[in-house]
């Protein structure tokens, strides 16, 4: 019971936050707003001369980018304010509270980010639903891909974590790593496909990133929702996730233990 | 500003230059994450001219100029103005009490907090792509157009760094407005390398009137290449103009701003 407790307070440190500053909820909803409505006009907009580009439609195409935009939301709550980002808590030398509390830092990290993704599932079914009954985005073409997709979208979150994660404990072996989190940020981004879907970049474009994490994240949920990647191969897919997810645990598991032996704070 | 003062200015930017050198590694990444940020600007800007070619009516070499513009000024708003970003950040460490207490102005003082090394990288790019649309474009580039050319620059550098001040005013009052920054940024970065008549005329008109990011880069590239927009012709004209004005208002606000300040603790 007291574990649950525990975990219950771990996982809502950044959500209330949140919750307690109305202003950043007004603006996180004007922003996904104006941000949905540019997205679709855009690729609107570029698809009024062409047909099908990339094997996307136009409909497929606006779906991709408005959903990778609604996902977005899933992991983009504000730590800093509350000095809560490991690489804060590196500089400050505050790191060391979390391993004197009695939840493992690990377990710490790992609910704060359970609760940090449902409260932002909860913007995203939101926007979702508002999307899904203006017609903005077209519903999935049937109940079978509907559960693929949550299934992808599952892992892909999982993978996500994982990636965050490594960001995170990058913080422990270098002292200024602010270009590095940057570059490894654009490269989630990019590789993930919310800059634009991968579909339209060229094919060594493509075959690279089937190599690195990233397009586990968001790509292949979305292309599977989308119906670019077809029902019948997406077993394929689910495996690929599912070895990343396997694969970067035991690595995080691994940089977590040797993470522990670097904390030196306050002067050691 | 004095001679006095600038002769400062250039001091603490050299011990800022050493101070950032201190950290190699992170010093060769910064200047990295600047050229990356900005060829993924290049790269979604030539993905979708691949894909969709005569965007808006506009084909691709004219095209090119309207990235090549706003990344040039981008790169030069990092340089010189672009410390705005990291104000919220300051504010919450106090060091803007601090800056009060110093015989120097605040806002030069947030300037010159540190040396922007990415900057280097920015217009690394900058500078390579303005020459590759320069070369593919088939203007006739007279001295007019030339010296127009480099006043959408600058004025595009004006008006990045008006929005950001306007911002970063903003933060003083509330630290949390540092948000709308990073949205900023975003926007600019994604809906400012194209021509904006792809879009819907209600959204363009968004982009023009409620935060003119249209008059950055593409009414300028407008006016260079002969394409109509959709304002008046006098008013894309006067796009390096309003970014002076609208630095020049930035700045009242800023002052404004910092009278009203009142620290995190009240």
């Amino acid at each position: 019971m007291a574990s649950v407790l525990h975990g219950w307070r771990a996982a809502r440190v950044t959500p209330l936050g949140e919750l307690h500053t109305p202003p950043r909820m007004t603006a996180v909803l004007l922003r996904l707003t104006v941000q949905v409505v540019l997205v679709a006009s855009l690729w609107r907009g570029l698809y009024a001369q062409t047909g099908t580009t990339a094997g996307l439609s136009r409909d497929q195409a606006v779906t991709y980018a408005v959903m990778a935009v609604l996902a977005s939301r899933l992991r983009e709550l504000d730590q800093s304010a509350g000095r809560d980002m490991v690489l804060q808590h590196m500089h400050f030398g505050t790191i060391v509270y979390w391993y004197l509390r009695p939840l493992p830092p690990q377990r710490y990290y790992a609910l704060r980010a359970l609760g940090e993704q449902l409260y932002g599932l909860a913007w995203a079914l939101g926007g979702y639903a508002v999307c899904l009954a203006a017609g903005v985005v077209e519903p999935p073409a049937s109940a079978g891909v509907a559960g693929v997709f949550v299934v992808s979208m599952l892992l892909g979150q999982w993978v996500l974590y994982y990636v965050m994660l490594i960001l995170d404990q990058m913080c422990f072996f270098t002292i200024r790593n602010n270009a590095a989190m940057l570059i490894l940020i654009f490269a989630q981004n990019l590789l993930s496909g919310v800059y634009a879907p991968l579909w339209f970049f060229p094919d060594w474009f493509i075959t690279l990133s089937g190599f690195l994490p990233f397009q586990a994240t968001l790509s292949v949920p979305l292309s599977i929702y989308v119906g670019r990647i077809e029902l019948a191969d997406t077993g394929a897919q689910l495996a690929i996730q599912a070895a990343w997810v396997v694969g970067l645990a035991l690595l995080t598991r691994w940089v977590w233990r040797r993470a522990a032996r670097r904390v030196i704070a306050q002067g050691g | 500003m004095s001679l006095k003062a600038l002769r400062i200015v250039w001091r603490i930017s050299l011990l800022n230059i050493r101070a950032a050198m201190e950290y190699r590694t992170e010093f060769l990444l910064m200047i990295a994450i600047g050229a990356i940020w900005q060829v993924s600007v290049i790269v979604f800007a030539t993905v979708l001219l691949a894909r969709f070619a005569g965007m808006g009516g506009w084909d691709s070499s004219d095209v090119l100029l309207i990235p090549a513009i706003r990344m040039l000024a981008h790169g030069l708003f990092v340089l010189f103005l672009g410390r705005m970003h990291f104000i919220g950040r300051q504010i919450q460490e106090g060091r803007i009490d601090v800056y009060l207490l110093r015989p120097m102005p605040v806002h030069r003082q947030v300037q010159l907090d540190y040396f922007p090394t990415n900057a280097i990288g920015d217009l690394t790019v900058a500078a390579g792509l303005m020459v590759g649309a320069l070369s593919r474009s088939t203007l006739d580039w007279t001295a007019g157009r030339t010296a127009y050319l480099i006043a959408a620059v600058i004025g595009g550098m004006l008006l990045e760094a008006a929005l950001f001040t306007a911002v970063a005013s903003a933060c003083l009052r509330y630290p949390a407005a540092d948000y709308w920054g990073r949205w900023l940024e975003e926007l600019l970065g994604t809906f400012g390398s194209y021509p904006l008549n792809v879009l819907p005329k209600a959204v363009g008109g968004f982009l023009t009137f409620a935060l003119p990011l249209a008059f950055v880069a593409y009414f300028p590239a407008a006016v260079l290449t002969g394409h109509d927009t959709a304002v008046p012709y006098w008013l894309a004209a006067s796009s390096p103009l309003l970014g002076l004005v609208a630095y020049v208002g930035a700045r009242g606000l800023w002052r404004w701003a910092l009278g009203h300040y009142t620290g995190v603790n009240g």
